[in-house]
């Protein structure tokens, strides 16, 4: 069998050379996170606004955009430039154009489409499959799996931190993530074993 | 293993190695084991795609977050006349105040700033031969141009990812520019290697690392609290931390 697995992880020496808004995407730096938001959402606005969409739409359009950023250097898919800003503008423009061609919207009129210049898009397909796939597995846990998984998993706290904040006792902590992970698991089995039935 | 319960020694192991929080040794180790164990694979590959889906979940949180907290509705201004704008004005005057509050550093933001001195760098001697790209990045650094100082190490590093006095400096940059994250996992990569020199200096930063980085109970848990030249200032910092 040939071994391909590979850590989550970018190790530290592969993460040392990349820009700063690489590395804090690596780490779900929440500061990282708010000031791509600051910088590169105005101009979506513009975009979403100028093309009869409303400032909710842009924020829609722009989380959708961020969230494949997001994916797309956590998963190593491309190599990002110095400035993600064309890349989230060319993914938001795109996702709204979905929308604005989409039966409920027809009405709409778009300004400037010039999306045959924008094919060379940034995100593969698999990318959005996959934000979809894992949407639908997050889903299934309940808040408090969420709320303790969240902490440890994505704002990287430690058993201890996260026991503090609950008012538990750490080993209740380490209990509750073995048992909401074994849920996860339990599902994605679940799921696997009716696409085999199927196939 | 892959039909049956997954035992939690076992699923912890999975989950120390994705997180990449296992040392060389025992990351060496459990590739070997996985290399002739196709279910733990397949286990490994289960508990990555779980772990990411639960990243997901907390990115698209944040990102909520981040909508709500900013948001100013885009309904027609010119509908709701002129109280329409008081309405906005009062949200700016709101926003502004709060963000100025917001905007103070944070208890342990202020600890960092307090204790924290960049590593003033090494002596470069002006025919130094022996490493020209070493030399001529340690004198970015020395200059305060830290990124371009970064930018001449890193490939160095590529090189040599376990040299302790690149790995120190880089980190020590990443620092100054008050960039916690990035530096946290090249000090981790040294702070228990006895043969390093820099050991002590290493967790030294770390621990302030930690404490900029608000991962106190880390902070907490280095262990130089006997250090001859720092234990004072850990202490203290400690008991900061406690209150």
């Amino acid at each position: 069998m040939v071994y391909s697995a590979s850590p989550l992880e970018a190790t530290a020496t592969d993460i040392a050379s990349q820009p700063v808004w690489v590395v804090g995407l690596h780490r779900n730096d929440p500061a990282t996170i708010r000031a791509l938001y600051a910088k590169h959402f105005p101009a979506i606005k513009h975009y979403v606004l100028q093309n009869s969409g409303t400032g909710n739409d842009a924020q829609d359009m722009f989380q959708e955009a961020m969230t494949v950023l997001w994916m797309s250097v956590k998963e190593g898919r491309f190599v990002p430039d110095a400035e993600p800003g064309g890349f989230l503008y060319r993914v938001a423009k795109n996702k709204w154009l979905d929308v604005v061609r989409s039966a409920a919207h027809k009405h709409m009129k778009v300004v400037h489409d010039d999306r045959a210049l924008d094919h060379r898009i940034d995100a593969p397909d698999d990318i959005e499959e996959r934000i979809v796939r894992l949407r639908g597995v997050y889903d299934t846990l309940d808040d408090k799996c969420r709320m303790v998984l969240d902490q440890f998993y994505f704002e990287r706290k430690d058993l201890a931190t996260i026991a503090a904040g609950m008012g538990v006792e750490e080993e209740s902590i380490r209990t509750i993530k073995y048992r909401c992970m074994m849920k996860l698991r339990g599902f994605r089995k679940a799921i696997s074993g009716e696409d085999m039935e199927e196939a | 293993m892959s039909q049956g319960v997954l035992d939690r020694s076992t699923f912890e192991a999975i989950e120390t190695y994705v997180l990449d929080r296992m040392s060389a040794l025992d990351r060496a180790a459990f590739e070997q084991r996985m290399a002739g164990d196709a279910a733990l694979c397949a286990e490994v590959e289960l508990e990555k795609e779980n772990i990411r889906a639960v990243e997901l979940g907390g990115v698209t949180r944040m990102l909520k977050e981040i909508a709500a907290e900013g948001t100013v509705s885009d309904t027609n201004m010119a509908q709701g006349g002129w109280k329409q704008y008081l309405k906005y004005a009062a949200i700016v005057a709101i926003v502004l105040s709060g963000s100025l509050w917001l905007l103070r550093p944070s208890a342990n933001e202020r600890l960092f700033a307090e204790h924290f001195i960049a590593d003033p760098g090494l002596p470069v001697a002006m025919s130094s031969t022996d490493d020209p790209i070493f030399a001529d990045a340690m004198v970015s650094y020395k200059e305060g141009h830290y990124a371009q100082a970064r930018a001449k190490w890193s490939p160095l590093l590529q090189k040599e990812p376990m040299n302790d006095t690149l790995r120190y400096y880089i980190a020590s940059a990443w620092l100054a520019e008050g960039d916690a994250i990035a530096a946290i996992p090249l000090l981790e990569g040294m702070v228990d290697d006895p043969s390093s020199a820099l050991r002590a200096k290493a967790r030294w930063f770390l621990l302030l690392a930690y404490v900029r980085a608000g991962e106190s109970a880390k902070a907490k848990a280095v262990e130089l609290d006997t250090d001859p030249v720092y234990g004072e200032r850990v202490r203290a910092i400690k008991a900061q931390l406690e209150r």
